[in-house]
This record gives structure tokens, C-alpha cells and sequence, in this order.
């Protein structure tokens, strides 16, 4: 007897009846629900992801020489890159005329979606956000980008690739979630990584060109409400079995929802890993910007600072994001940015942030390997143990309640 | 029947460490070669406990879902949601009953009677803005323990994949499960 449930069923093989009333029961930014509805219908095809990239040097040759409308660029050394839990990556090396029209050879990014990822976000917004922070914070510069899945099977964009380190060396931890920096590193880089959250709070949205953004207006709970009812839809998409911790923390959040006085770019992964430094220990890139959205300033300042994303020292002290105690960096964030850390709303989003993270690492890595719709299978399986360290966290949390 | 599950995967495990990873010359054929490596290691250390484990959780979320009929039915101007999400529970009562032999049914049905007791508790929690002040207090008191045990059996089960960084001690899972050399299902002794 089979004892799978409807929900589970329809998860599985999403009809369109059920496409649409998820959509409906979660209403999200809308270019976020043109990825996540797209998922959804190539789930209902059922195709694995294929890692065969025999092609992909020919192809993507002949899209720069369509963009660029120069025959004679080349392409060379394409290679594919290690590391990363979301993106398939490669670098290669273009010879072409820039904008300066000289005739330069660069080594360039290529960051492409797998067929389902362990977050669903869409490169045209990545790209944008990415030229808005561009004088703000160190970012790498985008070239291309192509949200359409067609031209190399999946959507893309092409950076300028920027030599560095992402983790200290001798790193263990996968993506760099939990990696401690020898304190080297920590005196050099953890002054640096709190500015530039300062820096990318404090940019006038309103003047950048975001237009694949959804604008929160200030004094409501809008930008927290679309990016609840996100990750809301994502667990209902991708789970493939209920939890009563991650059903009792759903209601939670939405009983408690803080108005933002003044919405910011959120950043949405600012943590160690997602940021590239020079020998030298210069932070020289802030990466990993696909999950960014209009919000509340302390959802990343909690997402940086919070015990998942810490790791321990000798004497077991908390180290946010493994560089910074969090009084300090919290201290040190208010005097650079000018916005003040309410212990309220920063408990608000050490909730929001253990359900988003369990919801990534317990739903969406475990769909994504099942359907064999990645090209990191092995460790979108080897998540799920983190995934119940967070709903660990969550439960702790809800059960100790906000600070008095 | 030999070699035991166990032995398959030490000898897999080895041969990817020493043989497999230790030629490869690709860095992301390297990294994946070492999570599949990994993954030998947590299938080690869970393989003979997978069935004791959903038999655990299947006697733990009977009692609970027990105990949350018996609670939320007293409210009697209970909301739609509500009664078809008793209705439910009810109707997998018959379908998988408390004191049945589930011990001798397959896995997968085990498995499947629990993740439908985990949808089913999920929908009554979600109800519990639309219980009376009263039973949603009970209800709570019913929860917090049970969430309680429920991270730390969780935990448990992921140990060896190496992610807690929580400073309470997890216990090993052959301690979560057993107790005097057998499977200790609470209220039920042994």
C-alpha cells in the first residue's frame, strides 16, 4: 500500500492546477515567480541535469559573437571550477575589443544555473544589483547576461574574473559555512567585512537601476512579508516530507512580522565564503548576490552574526561568520552605517534566517538531488545534516523566546 | 548473508580515498569524489539503525497525535480546518493503529505512515491560530518536549555528517536508540 501523501505527490509531479494555487497561496516578487514557476514545469518533465558541456565552448562563442557582433573573438582554456553550492561555474579566457574598443584578453566568469539549484534566483537580478553596488562595495564586473534558458540550456551571466581566496587556507567547510579564519586573517579581514555590510545598507536604492526588484514602501513589513512568503513557497514546493518545528516557525514569522522604517539592499548569503580577499588580505569582492532583495538591514546583519553561519574558537566563543564576536561586529556596524540594531527585530530575523536556511538545506538541496537536477548531487544530499542542525536552532530559538 | 552491509561500504569508502581521489587530477572531480566518500562513512554509521529509528519516531508521533485529538476535541465550536484535520488523523489511525505489529511491516511502509503522522500534526499546527486561547495553550504545553526530543533525535541521525556546531552534546545515535541492548520506546518500557 502506498501511504504517500497528496502534497508529497503533487510535489513530485507538479499538475498545474496545484502550480497555480501555490502561487497564488504565496505571492512573491515577480521575477522570483517566473524562476520558481519555471522550475516547477521542467520538475514536470522529469529531465536530469546533464553535466555534458562537449558544446558549451562552441555555443557560448557564438553568443559573444552575436552580442558583441565581433567574428573574430576567441574563446579559450573554458574550464570549469570547483566549489560553490548553487551555480555551475567555469572560467575561460575572451579575447576580444572592449568598450574602449581595444583589443584585450580577459578571464571571464561564467556562472549558470543548474536545473534545479539549491536556491532559485534569477540572473537578471543578480546582474543588476551587481552594477548597482558598483563604487559602493568591490564586486565583480558583470559583462553579459542571458535569464533566458535557451541560448546554453540554462540562464547565465558572465563576469570578469577576479583573483583571490575565498577561504583561509586549508579550509574544510563546504561553500564556507562555519569556517574559522586563524586570526591573521581575522584582524585583517573582520573590519572590512562589517563596513562593507555598512557600505551595501547604505546605498539610495532609489536611484539605482533595479527595475527586476520589487520596491518595499518604508514603515510596513512589506520586503519581510515577500521574503517570508518566498521561502514559504519553497518549502511547500520542494519538501518532501512536513516538519512541526518548520510548520510551528511558518506561523511564527508571520504573527511577528516588524515594520522596516527604511528599507536597504539586503545582500540575502553575507557571510564568510561569499566574499574573495587578495594575498595581501584585502577584501577585493563581495560574491554570491543572487538571493539579494529589497528589505530589512537586520536580516543580513543577523544572517553574518548568527550560529549557523559562526564557528567556535579554542574557547568555544562564538565567531560571526568565523572572524568577529557579534557585540563587536554589531558595535561596529551601527557606528559605520548610521542604523541601529533593534534586539527585537534582530531576534525576528535569527528565526527567519534558521527557517531559510532549513528550508534551503532540508527541502530544496534534498528535491534538487532526488531529481538528479544538479551537478552536486552528492553533497545537496550531505546538507540535509545541516539542514537539522538548523531547524535545531529554530527550535531552540522559539523556545527561548524574543529578549526581554 | 556476508560480506555485510557494512564491509561493502568500508571497502567502497577505501577505495575512493586511497585509490580513486588520490589519482584524480580534476579539483571538482576531487571535491565530489570526497563527499561521495563522505557520505560512506554517514551510511556506516546509520545503515542497521534506519528501521529502529522510523519505529521510534512511528510509536512517538502516534502518542502525540493521540494526545493532540484528545486535546483539541474538548473545544467544542471547533474550526473547519480543524475537525478534517482530526478526521484525518483518525482515518490514518485506522490505517496504522496504535499497538499494531508495524514492527513486521516493510520499511517503506513505515516510513510512509510516519511522514504522513509528521503532514498530519503540521496541519493541526498550522490550525492553532483558530483554537481557543485554552486549547491552544495545551496544545503548546504538548509541543515544546516534543520539539525538544524531536532536534535532538535529529541530530542525533546527522552526528557523523560532521554540521553540529551547537554547544549542547548530542548523543550518539546507538545511545538515543537503545537501552539495556534494545530499542527503549518510551512508555512501552524495554
Amino acid at each position: 500500500m502506498a501511504l504517500d501523501t497528496r502534497s508529497q505527490r503533487l510535489r513530485a509531479n507538479p499538475t498545474s492546477d496545484w502550480i497555480r494555487e501555490v502561487r497564488e497561496r504565496f505571492p512573491v516578487e515577480s521575477t522570483l515567480d517566473e524562476v520558481m514557476t519555471r522550475k516547477l514545469d521542467n520538475r514536470r518533465k522529469g529531465l536530469e541535469h546533464l553535466s555534458d558541456f562537449t558544446d558549451l565552448a562552441e555555443r557560448l562563442t557564438s553568443y559573444l559573437r552575436q552580442h558583441t557582433g565581433q567574428a573574430d573573438l576567441s574563446l579559450t582554456n573554458l574550464k570549469r571550477l570547483s566549489g560553490g553550492a548553487s551555480k555551475e561555474q567555469f572560467t575561460f579566457d575572451l579575447t576580444w575589443k572592449d568598450a574602449s574598443a581595444q583589443r584585450v584578453t580577459r578571464k571571464l566568469i561564467l556562472r549558470m544555473d543548474p536545473s534545479e539549484s539549491v536556491v532559485e534566483t534569477h540572473r537578471l537580478r543578480e546582474a543588476q544589483v551587481l552594477k548597482a553596488m558598483v563604487g559602493q562595495v568591490p564586486v565583480p564586473e558583470v559583462l553579459w547576461v542571458d535569464p533566458d534558458p535557451h541560448t546554453l540550456g540554462h540562464p547565465f551571466l558572465i563576469a570578469v574574473f577576479l583573483p583571490g581566496a575565498v577561504q583561509p587556507e586549508g579550509a574544510t567547510k563546504a561553500s564556507g559555512v562555519g569556517q574559522m579564519f586563524p586570526e591573521k586573517y581575522r584582524k585583517a579581514l573582520s573590519g572590512q567585512f562589517v563596513d562593507h555590510m555598512a557600505a551595501i545598507h547604505t546605498l539610495d536604492w532609489s536611484k539605482a537601476p533595479l527595475s527586476s526588484f520589487q520596491k518595499p514602501k518604508p514603515g510596513t513589513n512589506e520586503g519581510t512579508r515577500w521574503a517570508l512568503a518566498l521561502w514559504d513557497r519553497v518549502w511547500e514546493e520542494d519538501t518532501f516530507e512536513a516538519h512541526p518545528v518548520m510548520a510551528y516557525a511558518a506561523g511564527w514569522l508571520r504573527r511577528h512580522m516588524p515594520v522596516t522604517g527604511k528599507p536597504v539592499v539586503v545582500h540575502g548569503d553575507y557571510r564568510g565564503g561569499n566574499f574573495m580577499f587578495t594575498p595581501d588580505l584585502q577584501i577585493n569582492a563581495i560574491l554570491d548576490w543572487e538571493l539579494a532583495h529589497l528589505g530589512d538591514h537586520h536580516e543580513d546583519v543577523s544572517w553574518a552574526t548568527m550560529t549557523l553561519t559562526g564557528a567556535r574558537d579554542d574557547d568555544g566563543t562564538l565567531l560571526s561568520s568565523g572572524m568577529i564576536p557579534r557585540p563587536q561586529f554589531l558595535a561596529r556596524y551601527q557606528e559605520r552605517s548610521g542604523l541601529k540594531i533593534d534586539p527585537q527585530t534582530l531576534y525576528y530575523f535569527d528565526v527567519f534566517n534558521a527557517y531559510k536556511f532549513a528550508v534551503i538545506t532540508m527541502a530544496t538541496s534534498l528535491r534538487a538531488a532526488y531529481g538528479k537536477r544538479t551537478h552536486l548531487d552528492a553533497m545537496m544530499n550531505l546538507l540535509t545534516g545541516l539542514g537539522y542542525v538548523c531547524v535545531a536552532t529554530l527550535q531552540e530559538l522559539l523556545a527561548q523566546g524574543p529578549p526581554k | 548473508m556476508q560480506p555485510e552491509i557494512s564491509q561493502f561500504l568500508s571497502g567502497m569508502k577505501k577505495a575512493i580515498e586511497q585509490v580513486v581521489i588520490a589519482n584524480l587530477t580534476d579539483r571538482f572531480a576531487q571535491e565530489q569524489a570526497g563527499m561521495i566518500a563522505g557520505t560512506l562513512g554517514f551510511l556506516q554509521t546509520v545503515q542497521d539503525k534506519a528501521f529502529h529509528y522510523e519505529l521510534l519516531e512511528n510509536h512517538l508521533y502516534k502518542q502525540l497525535l493521540s494526545d493532540a485529538v484528545a486535546i483539541v476535541t474538548r473545544d467544542a465550536t471547533a474550526s473547519k480546518v480543524t475537525a478534517e484535520g482530526v478526521a484525518a488523523i483518525r482515518a490514518h489511525q485506522e490505517v496504522d493503529p496504535a499497538g499494531s505489529a508495524v514492527h513486521l511491516k516493510p520499511f517503506r511502509f513505515l516510513r510512509g505512515s510516519n511522514e504522513t503522522m509528521r503532514e498530519l500534526l503540521a496541519t493541526l499546527i498550522h490550525a492553532q491560530d483558530q483554537f481557543p486561547a485554552a486549547v491552544s495553550t495545551r496544545f503548546e504545553a504538548l509541543l515544546r518536549p516534543f520539539f525538544k526530543d524531536l532536534q535532538i533525535r535529529e541530530r542525533a541521525w546527522v552526528k557523523a555528517l560532521g554540521f553540529d556546531n551547537l554547544t549542547d552534546p548530542v548523543p550518539d545515535l546507538d545511545a538515543l536508540l537503545y537501552r539495556d541492548g534494545q530499542l527503549h520506546l518510551p512508555g512501552l518500557g524495554g
